[in-house]
């Protein structure tokens, strides 16, 4: 190997650290997309459970009207 | 504790179906999905009978019974509904479930279908109540707003009855008591195992 094919080999990135460096742009884009998936959070086991009907007036006056 | 129930007075239903396209439009529901369907049996012959049907929320839910990744849960209301997160799309739910309830959005190569979709009583799903995310997935909240399921609640006849199961037993037994027994309560004993004593 001549010098200068020496000296081009440390300048030009080659095959193995081109995939290096491009792994870890990946990871830093994963974890920017991570926190707004947090932000999404579901319910706790209690929450999801939890019961929602309540004998409103808007419900009341669905049974009223059925009655007729 | 009131359990959530559908009753569907088959006397009443004239097959308008417009429970069918006010769910629809109401929980933004994608093309090729119908959460509830309005099925007419003996068709143009007498005694033709029409039937508002959708997902039952059974009491001993045999979807929930067969789902290999445990995506169903029923709430204190009695309410089966699932979580699309953990539903892999499987499609056993379609095979166990009596009234045909599980839907799915896609039909792909290897079978693949995407996640389960089904009436949610208007109750959501497993987000946070009247999130975005809830809504996207799951449509509208109308148990959490103090409100019934909307294709109950605007049916023009009242044949679809919904809300607190020993209220609307009350309320249809009145009505047999008027005009009589007629087609009955079509799918209460499949879902609820009960007997109708009316």
């Amino acid at each position: 190997m001549t010098e200068s094919d020496q000296k081009r080999d440390t300048q030009v990135m080659d095959r193995r650290s081109f995939f290096r460096a491009g792994g870890g742009v990946a990871v830093s884009a994963a974890a920017a997309v991570l926190p707004t998936q947090d932000a999404e959070a579901s319910e706790s086991r209690e929450e999801r459970l939890k019961a929602r009907y309540r004998e409103s007036e808007h419900v009341k006056a669905f049974y009223r009207v059925n009655r007729y | 504790m009131a359990r959530m129930k559908f009753l569907c007075d088959a006397d009443r239903c004239i097959e308008c179906n417009a429970c069918v396209t006010a769910c629809k439009n109401e929980h933004e529901v994608p093309w090729g999905i119908n959460r509830r369907r309005v099925v007419t049996i003996n068709d143009g012959k007498p005694g033709e009978r029409s039937v508002s049907m959708a997902c039952m929320h059974c009491t001993d839910a045999p979807c929930a019974a067969v789902c290999p990744v445990s995506c169903f849960y029923t709430t204190v209301d009695a309410v089966v509904l699932h979580s699309k997160d953990l539903c892999i799309g499987c499609g056993y739910c379609f095979y166990a479930c009596p009234f045909g309830a599980p839907q799915y959005p896609k039909v792909g190569n290897f079978g693949s279908r995407g996640k389960m979709d089904k009436c949610t009583y208007c109750a959501g799903g497993p987000e946070a109540d009247f999130s975005t995310a809830e809504y996207e997935k799951y449509g509208r909240n109308r148990l959490a707003e103090g409100k019934l399921p909307l294709c109950a609640e605007m049916c023009s006849t009242k044949s679809l009855l919904a809300g607190d199961g020993d209220i609307i037993a009350s309320i249809y037994k009145e009505r047999v008591m008027k005009r009589g027994y007629g087609s009955g309560a079509w799918g209460w004993k499949t879902a609820y195992k009960e007997t109708i004593n009316v």
